[in-house]
């Protein structure tokens, strides 16, 4: 698979559109193409975005809101977090 | 960029409010919440169609961020991204899960064939001010082939594999491959250059 290839397919996988079947080839070629792989699949994931901000938002009422910082002050978090970023 | 919204000066970029989530902090939570509540909402809304599951779908997602947000790494990507992905699989899992799909697809059919989709309406919304991310983004899907836009649609905001969007569509499984590659091609280049020029 050439690169171009693998970076149709990338655009696929990301969106999860790739077929069982293309994803033996595409496993294969990100292997094969190692962290210039990874940092275009990485780059792809961008399209998520782009999908969501291409939308218009529909904010949420404040009972929501509420509702959710009552359960992350009443439950804590599931794991304490470690820096990763 | 550091964040897909315009920020206040001095305000915290989402890649601190996501380290604030991670060290426990419950106030960064509720600034991201605060940021991207709306957006997130209405990917949620595009997916499954119903506002109180998308208010309880939302509430669940925050609580995931916030439970997950150690999983999160700068280095492989930006937090709206990150946000994004985990919020559009949760959404079309809830959608296949209470078998929404079928009336998600009797929706579909009834509209007609040209009809252009929701981004399309989305971009001529009055409300929208020139020069957000968002309507430049927009101006980018718009500016695809309705064809593309059509298969791009239903494997992003449906979750459909190319067999089943061929199988939707009529359209042989080849062509709607091409399509796919050719729509998502032009919107990754269109996004590049949107970031090149921040």
């Amino acid at each position: 698979m050439s690169f171009e290839e693998f970076q149709n397919c990338a655009r696929l996988y990301v969106i999860g559109a790739l077929e069982p079947e293309e994803l033996q080839d595409f496993t294969a070629a990100r292997k094969q193409y190692g962290s210039a792989a990874e940092d275009f699949i990485n780059q792809c994931y961008g399209l998520h975005e782009a999908f969501a901000l291409s939308l218009k938002p529909a904010k949420a009422s404040n009972a929501i809101k509420d509702k959710l910082m009552s359960m992350v002050r009443e439950r804590g978090q599931g794991q304490s977090g470690s820096r990763s970023a | 960029m550091t964040s897909a919204v315009d920020l206040e000066p001095g305000a915290p970029s989402d890649v601190d409010l996501m380290l604030g989530i991670q060290s426990g902090d419950a106030d960064a939570l509720s600034q991201l919440y605060d940021r991207y509540n709306g957006i997130m909402r209405a990917l949620i809304l595009r997916i499954i169609h119903n506002e109180t599951e998308a208010d309880d779908l939302l509430q669940e997602v925050f609580m995931e961020i916030w439970n997950q947000a150690k999983n999160f790494s700068a280095k492989k990507g930006k937090p709206l991204g990150w946000m994004v992905t985990l919020t559009r699989r949760r959404a079309i899992d809830a959608l296949r899960k209470k078998q929404a799909y079928a009336r998600a697809e009797e929706r579909l059919q009834a509209q007609p064939e040209q009809q252009p989709l929701a981004w399309v309406q989305n971009a001529t919304e009055n409300a929208i001010e020139a020069g957000d991310t968002r309507v430049l983004m927009a101006k980018v899907i718009n500016s695809l082939p309705v064809a593309q836009q059509q298969v791009i649609e239903l494997a992003f905001f449906q979750g459909m594999s190319q067999r089943e969007i061929a199988s939707h569509t009529n359209i042989p499984l080849g062509t709607v491959k091409t399509r796919l590659e050719l729509g998502l091609k032009k919107i990754y280049d269109g996004l590049k250059e949107l970031r090149d020029e921040f």
